[in-house]
């Protein structure tokens, strides 16, 4: 019995060591072999910091509208009933479902210069492929679905009671949101922010088809490690770009992590 | 405050909940909607709170027709049957949040609070949060919360449906005290007949949507209009072809009895004894007698015995 579980502990250790664990631990010892310098020198290149801001503006703007969006599109799932409610949920899944390149292609169809949308926006001067609009707007599309993932199973189990005290009690619809439904599902929007977050910092498939990699103006993070690695062949750029990423993942991850071991706390039950 | 219930239908889907319900809940009453489940009982009590809106009938609470006037501007206490604790607010926050809503100034809150923390005895857990209070505070604060509003009608949904029983028996005890401190005219719903009797004045007996009786608890107990509110209303058993209370039937001996006997089973349950009798016309029946009656009479198994009903309980 407790041989078997050790057994089964040592697969599972070794399994994540080969997939995970012993690339990341190359990746930190390719990164830092030449020096702290030489990996300083490559993070503050020009493009290098370009990218990286690219990458925190995109975040800055995608993070929050589609934690509202998502809030929003939550509340109407979870609380309402309308046609086309079924359409509307499996919507919200397609990004998990279907390759972010795809979303990506799609994209380049509907706004290039003569797709749909495209060509009207171009006749006001709005170009988006090719630019940081269009980055932003792949980027929503890819890590849309996480806040509404979060919150609605967290709404269903909450249930509507305490929405229909509060309204027996005199409150309207804004201060039920704000005092009642908000703080019920709090720790589950940051839990969808959080991961809304980390897929936005390495999307990389849906930004490269969109974006066109013009260096120091549509390239974010994963996408400036592409570009060291197979166009200029960089290999301590590639590295040091990566690692990066990977550390600020990692902070995420860690924001993640406590966020369950808070949440799992928090939540008592109280039928 | 009164309210006055004209033709009320509500379905869903396929369901009818409610259908066509007309009653008058008097000033000041407490009224029980009494029902096994399914019966559109708690329905009924959300188309008096206006959470749900009927297909068809009208709502009128103190005169005022509220059949379209939304809940939050109903003026009306609801406690709901898990008491819907506004979970990360403490006992002040949760009882003072009607007065918050209705602009009061914090002082005043605070004074009210702890006037209504008093009145339910729950004081000392202001500061607690409901996740720390047992399930009969809980519902305590649950109607300190609906009184701060000082509502025109309160209605309580299952009021004591989650609790233990001697929990329950104490709550009971204490809201029919709290009501005749204050006088607010109150419905709730439960399926406990004995819980309806203790503690309504008024009674409303359901069953599938409609209304089947309604009245004050004795004559329902002692009148009941049908099988079914006979039945439900207390301990009931068939004698001669009829419904009747077993403690309204007799032993006799057999030449006095309406119907000869012979006793199959017999159960102590402290002061009262079930005796079971298997009648000569082949069906079977049970009597409730006292515990000095059953010493008296020297009853045993097997024994032959008449029954009859007690003459002096013949309405």
């Amino acid at each position: 019995m407790n041989r078997n579980r050790w057994a089964v502990r040592a697969v599972v250790l070794v399994y994540l060591g080969i997939l995970i664990g012993l690339p990341v631990v190359f990746l930190v010892i390719k990164a830092l072999g030449h020096g702290l310098p030489a990996f300083w020198g490559e993070v503050t290149r020009p493009d290098a910091l370009l990218a990286l801001k690219l990458s925190v503006e995109v975040a800055a703007i995608a993070v929050p509208v589609n934690t509202i969006v998502g809030v929003g599109a939550a509340i109407l799932i979870a609380r309402h009933n309308f046609f086309g409610k079924r359409l509307l949920d499996t919507i919200f899944d397609v990004p998990i479902a279907i390759s972010p390149i795809i979303i990506g292609v799609a994209l380049v169809l509907a706004y290039s210069r003569i797709g749909w949308f495209g060509a009207p926006l171009a006749r006001w001067g709005i170009m988006v492929l090719f630019s940081p609009l269009g980055v932003v707007m792949a980027t929503m599309a890819v890590s849309l679905p996480y806040v509404l993932r979060s919150v609605v199973p967290v709404l269903l189990e909450v249930g509507i009671d305490e929405e229909q005290a509060a309204r027996t009690l005199g409150a309207g619809p804004l201060r039920i949101f704000w005092h009642v439904t908000l703080p019920a599902i709090r720790w589950a929007v940051m839990y969808g922010v959080t991961l809304t977050l980390a897929r936005t910092l390495g999307e990389f498939g849906a930004v490269l088809v969109v974006s066109g990699n013009i260096s120091g103006v549509t390239q974010t993070l994963p996408i400036y490690i592409y570009d060291s690695w197979d166009q200029r062949f960089d290999v301590l750029g590639t590295y040091s770009g990566a690692l990066v990423l990977a550390m600020m993942s990692m902070a995420v991850l860690a924001v993640l992590a406590l966020l369950r071991r808070r949440e799992r706390r928090l939540r008592v039950d109280l039928a | 405050m009164s309210i006055s219930l004209k033709h009320l239908s509500k379905h869903y889907g396929s369901t009818q909940a409610v259908e066509d319900v007309s009653a008058e809940i008097v000033h000041g009453s407490l009224t029980a909607v009494l029902g096994p489940s399914g019966s559109g009982k708690s329905t009924l009590l959300k188309l008096i709170s206006g959470l749900e809106r009927p297909d068809a009938g009208t709502v009128v609470i103190d005169g005022e027709d509220v059949t379209n006037v939304d809940p939050r501007h109903r003026d009306i206490g609801f406690c709901f049957q898990h008491y819907a604790p506004f979970r990360h607010m403490n006992v002040s926050k949760n009882v003072g949040f009607g007065l918050k809503v209705r602009k009061r100034s914090p002082k005043e809150i605070d004074a009210r609070v702890k006037e209504l923390l008093a009145l339910v005895k729950l004081e000392h857990k202001a500061k607690d949060y409901p996740a720390q209070l047992s399930g009969g505070e809980r519902q305590r604060m649950a109607l300190a919360r609906a009184l701060a509003i000082e509502p025109r009608v309160l209605l309580l949904d299952e009021p004591f449906g989650a609790l233990d029983a001697v929990v329950r028996a104490e709550l009971r005890h204490w809201l029919k005290e709290l009501h005749q401190q204050i006088h607010v005219t109150t419905v709730l719903v439960t399926h406990d007949q004995q819980e309806a009797m203790e503690v309504a004045d008024q009674l409303i007996v359901m069953r599938t949507g409609h209304i089947v009786q309604s009245g004050n608890p004795l004559a329902l107990y002692e009148r009941p209009a049908t099988d079914f509110v006979h039945e439900f209303l207390g301990p009931s058993t068939v004698f001669a072809g009829e419904v009747a209370r077993p403690h309204d039937l007799e032993l006799v001996s057999v030449y006095q009895g309406t119907i000869t006997g012979r006793i199959t089973s017999i159960v102590s349950l402290g002061f009262e004894a079930q005796v079971t009798v298997e009648l000569s016309d082949g069906t079977s029946t049970w009597v409730q007698l006292s515990r000095n009656e059953l010493a008296a009479m020297g009853l045993r198994v097997a024994l032959l015995v008449g029954v009859r009903r007690r003459d002096d309980v013949n309405f």
